[in-house]
C-alpha cells in the first residue's frame, strides 16, 4: 500500500484529456488506485474516468494516490510522474 | 405501452391557452429535453429493460467503434498520433462504472436506454456545473459529446418510432423548440399540448402553420401525461382532456368529425378579400416551411407578406444554408408569389428563435443581439443572403424587410450593404436583379414613433405585432405567467397602430400587417377599423379572415373602432367588439358573441 500526496499543476487542471492518460497510465497496473481531493475528501477509483472526472479537480489542487498491489510502487512513482510533468500538457500538437 | 398500467379511465381536465384551433383525439407521445435534444421518456417492464440494456449495450459497441474508426482515420489521413479527446471518449464507452450506473439506471427506475444516458450524463454534467474552476466548468462538453453520440445511435436504430405507437399521436412536451419541429414527423401528429407557451410561442405559431390544433400555457401537462395516454386536445376551448372517459371521448369525436367538415371552405379560395361596401383588402401568406409555399394558391393567398428566413437555419446549426441553397429557395419563393410577390425578411435570429454558434447566451436575448443587430455583425452571412435573394429576384417580385429596427442608422447601414452587394454582382457579371424594394419592420416602439422618419427613407413598412406587443407592453410572451398581459387590443397597440396608419397615408408608403393578430378573425377586423389594408397571416386562417371581411361593412367597422379608440382597457375594447360585430356581421360573428 503507497500513499502519496501530489499537487495539480497543469494550468487546465483535470480535465479530460488529462483524466484520460491518469486512466490509460492506471489501468497498466494491477494494484488498484484511488485518488482523493484533499480539499472536498471526494474520492475516484483512478481505473474509471467518469470517476476521476467527476473530481473534476482544477490547478491547484492536492491529490492523494493510493495504490495497493503487486506493483504499486511501480504504479505510484508512474502515476506521481505524469501529474508532475503537467500530462505533457505543453505539448502542442496532436490535441484534438 | 407499459403505462396502460397506471390508466385510470377518468377526465383529468386541464386549461390552458388555445393556441390552434381544431380537435385532437389520440395518444400521448412525450417530449422531454435535456439542453438542446428533445427524446422520449418511456418507462419499461422488467422484460423490456433487459431489452433496453441489450439495446444500450449494442450502442455503447457501436460508438466505440465509431471512435476508432475515427482515430484511425485521423491517423491515417491527418497524421495525428494521439487524439486524446477521442481517448478520453473511449475511455468513458469502456469505463466499467459508467457502463454499470447506466445498467441500473435502466434496471431500477425501469426507463428506456435514452433516458438512462441523459439522466446518467445530466448528473456527472450537474457536478461539473458546481465546479469553482471556470475552464473545467466549460468541460461539460465532453460528457455531451458522449451522451449525445449514444443518443444518436439509440434513435438511429431500433427506436421507440413514431409507428410503433397508435397512429394517433399527440405530442406533449414542455415547449416545442424549432429545432424539434424539423425531426417531428407530421403526417403522424395530430396536435400539441405544451406546458409552457402564450398564444404567440413558437409552438403556438407553428401549430397554426401547420394547422394541428394546440393548447399552450397548460403549466404541468408533462407531469401528469403518459406516452401511450388517451387524450383530447381541443384547441378552440385551449383545453385538454387526459384520459377521458368512453362518453367524453364519443362526443369529442364526434365534435372533431363536424369540425374538420366546416373548416375547409373551399368556395372563399377564388373570391376577393372585399368588404360588403366594396372596399378591398390584400390577405397574404405568412411562410416559414417550405412546404407551405405549395398550399398558398390553396387558401388564395395574394403573395407571401412574410417568409420568416431563419427557418433556413432549422436544425442545421452551426452549419449555415449557403447561397445556392438559399437561391434555391428564394426562387421557389418568386415563383410560388407570382405577380403579387414575396417579402423576404432577413434572418431574425436570436431572441426566442435560434442563435448562432460564436456568441456567449444573453441574459436577456429579447433585448439583445439579434435579427438586424446580429445580421450588421456578422456581416459575411447577410451578404451571402443578399446575394442570393438579388440572384433569385430575376422576375422582379422580391422584397426584403429588415427587422427589429430602432435606429435610422440600422437602416442606414443595411442599406449600403445592400447597395455594395448590388454593386459586387454587377462588377462580376452575375445574373441579378437588383430592383429590390426595402421595407422596414416596425416591431419596436422607437420604430413606430419615429415611423415618419423611416418612411422617407424606406420603400415601405411592415408592422410585425407580435414583437410589437410584446415589446410596448414590456411583456414575454412565452412565459406563461404573464401571458394575460399579452393583450392585442390593449389601447396602447390600437394607438400605435393608428399612428403608423396616418404616418404611412401621409408619406404614401405602402403598409402592411403581419403577426398573430390578423389570424383572429375578430382582431383583424379591428386591423382593417384602424386603417390596415394588407394583411399577411398563416395560410390556414386565410379563408376564415376572408369570410369576416366579406361579412362587413368598412364605414360601420370604421365608426366602431373610432369609437374603440375612447376605451381604456383590452377588456373593453373586446367587449365593444363581441357586442357590436355580431350585429353588424351576423352571418359570420353570430357564433362569436358567445365567446366572451
Amino acid at each position: 500500500m503507497q500513499e502519496r500526496k501530489i499537487t495539480i499543476s497543469n494550468r487546465l487542471g483535470l480535465h479530460a484529456r488529462a483524466a484520460a492518460q491518469l486512466v490509460r497510465r492506471a489501468s497498466q497496473f494491477t494494484s488498484s488506485v484511488h485518488l482523493i481531493r484533499e480539499d472536498t475528501g471526494d474520492e475516484a477509483d483512478g481505473k474509471s474516468i467518469l470517476s476521476v472526472l467527476l473530481l473534476a479537480a482544477p490547478c491547484g489542487t492536492c491529490l492523494i494516490i493510493k495504490t495497493d498491489g503487486e506493483d504499486d510502487e511501480r504504479a505510484i512513482s508512474a502515476l506521481a510522474e505524469l501529474v508532475e510533468h503537467k500530462f505533457g500538457e505543453e505539448i502542442p500538437d496532436g490535441v484534438f | 405501452m407499459a403505462s396502460s398500467s397506471v390508466t385510470r379511465s377518468r377526465d383529468l381536465r386541464l386549461q390552458g391557452v388555445a393556441a390552434s384551433p381544431g380537435i385532437a383525439v389520440g395518444r400521448v407521445l412525450r417530449l422531454d429535453e435535456r439542453g438542446r435534444h428533445q427524446f422520449y421518456y418511456i418507462g419499461v417492464s422488467a422484460a423490456q429493460a433487459r431489452m433496453e440494456v441489450r439495446r444500450l449495450r449494442e450502442a455503447l459497441e457501436e460508438a466505440r467503434n465509431q471512435l476508432r474508426d475515427i482515430k484511425v482515420r485521423l491517423a491515417d489521413e491527418l497524421g495525428f498520433k494521439h487524439s486524446f479527446i477521442l481517448d478520453a471518449h473511449l475511455l468513458m464507452l469502456e469505463d466499467s462504472r459508467f457502463i454499470q450506473e447506466l445498467e441500473s439506471e435502466i434496471r431500477t427506475r425501469r426507463v428506456n436506454a435514452e433516458w438512462a444516458v441523459r439522466s446518467v450524463a445530466d448528473r456527472a454534467i450537474a457536478v461539473y456545473k458546481q465546479v469553482s474552476d471556470p475552464y473545467l466548468r466549460e468541460r461539460t462538453s465532453d460528457l455531451e459529446d458522449v451522451a449525445t453520440r449514444l443518443l444518436t445511435i439509440l434513435s438511429g436504430h431500433d427506436k421507440f418510432d413514431l409507428s410503433k405507437l397508435d397512429q394517433d399521436v399527440i405530442i406533449v412536451a414542455k415547449n416545442i423548440w424549432p429545432s424539434t419541429v424539423a425531426e417531428l414527423d407530421f403526417g403522424h401528429v395530430l396536435g400539441f399540448a405544451t406546458n409552457t407557451g402564450g398564444l404567440t410561442a413558437h409552438s403556438a405559431i407553428i401549430a397554426r402553420s401547420l394547422n394541428i390544433p394546440a393548447v399552450v400555457g397548460l403549466h404541468d401537462v408533462t407531469r401528469v401525461a403518459k406516452t401511450g395516454n388517451l387524450i383530447v386536445v381541443d384547441g378552440a376551448a385551449g383545453e385538454v382532456i387526459l384520459r377521458p372517459t368512453k362518453s367524453v371521448l364519443k362526443s369529442y369525436i364526434q365534435k372533431r368529425d363536424n369540425d374538420r367538415s366546416n373548416r375547409h371552405d373551399d368556395a372563399v379560395g377564388s373570391q376577393a378579400a372585399e368588404t360588403i361596401d366594396g372596399v378591398r383588402m390584400t390577405l397574404r401568406a405568412n411562410v416559414e416551411l417550405p412546404t407551405e409555399i405549395d398550399s398558398l394558391a390553396l387558401f388564395g393567398a395574394e403573395g407571401i407578406g412574410l417568409y420568416r428566413s431563419e427557418f433556413l437555419f432549422l436544425n442545421r446549426l452551426p452549419d449555415l444554408p449557403g447561397e445556392e441553397e438559399q437561391y434555391e429557395v428564394y426562387r421557389k419563393l418568386a415563383d410560388a408569389a407570382g405577380e403579387f410577390g414575396a417579402n423576404i425578411r432577413v434572418f431574425d435570429l436570436g431572441g426566442d428563435k435560434l442563435t448562432l454558434g460564436g456568441f456567449e447566451a444573453e441574459q436577456n436575448p429579447a433585448l439583445g443581439l439579434r435579427a438586424i443587430r446580429l445580421s450588421l455583425r456578422v456581416e459575411h452571412i447577410f451578404r451571402t443572403q443578399l446575394r442570393a435573394i438579388l440572384r433569385a429576384n430575376l422576375r422582379g417580385n422580391l422584397r426584403v424587410v429588415l427587422p427589429l429596427i430602432c435606429t435610422i442608422t440600422e437602416l442606414r447601414e443595411a442599406k449600403r450593404i445592400i447597395a455594395e452587394v448590388k454593386q459586387e454582382l454587377a462588377d462580376a457579371q452575375v445574373e441579378h436583379n437588383a430592383h429590390l424594394p426595402i421595407g422596414v419592420m416596425i416591431e419596436v416602439p422607437a420604430a413606430a414613433l419615429m415611423a415618419d422618419l423611416f418612411a422617407r427613407e424606406a420603400d415601405f413598412l411592415s408592422v410585425g405585432t407580435n414583437d410589437l406587443i410584446q415589446y410596448i407592453l414590456a411583456v414575454d410572451r412565452a412565459n406563461e405567467n404573464v401571458a394575460y398581459l399579452y393583450q392585442p387590443l390593449h389601447p396602447a397597440i390600437l394607438r400605435t397602430i393608428g399612428h403608423l396608419v396616418r404616418v404611412a397615408e401621409a408619406a404614401q408608403v405602402p403598409l402592411e400587417l403581419c403577426g398573430e393578430m390578423a389570424a383572429d378573425p375578430l382582431q383583424a377586423i379591428a386591423l382593417i377599423g384602424l386603417g390596415i389594408r394588407t394583411l399577411s397571416l398563416v395560410p390556414g386562417s386565410i379563408p376564415l379572415v376572408k369570410n369576416a371581411i366579406r361579412s362587413i361593412e368598412y364605414d360601420r367597422v370604421k365608426s366602431l373602432m373610432k369609437e374603440a379608440m375612447k376605451l381604456k382597457s383590452s377588456a373593453e375594447v373586446e367587449e365593444l367588439l363581441v357586442r357590436e360585430l355580431p350585429q353588424q356581421a351576423p352571418r359570420f360573428f353570430a357564433a362569436w358573441s358567445s365567446r366572451a
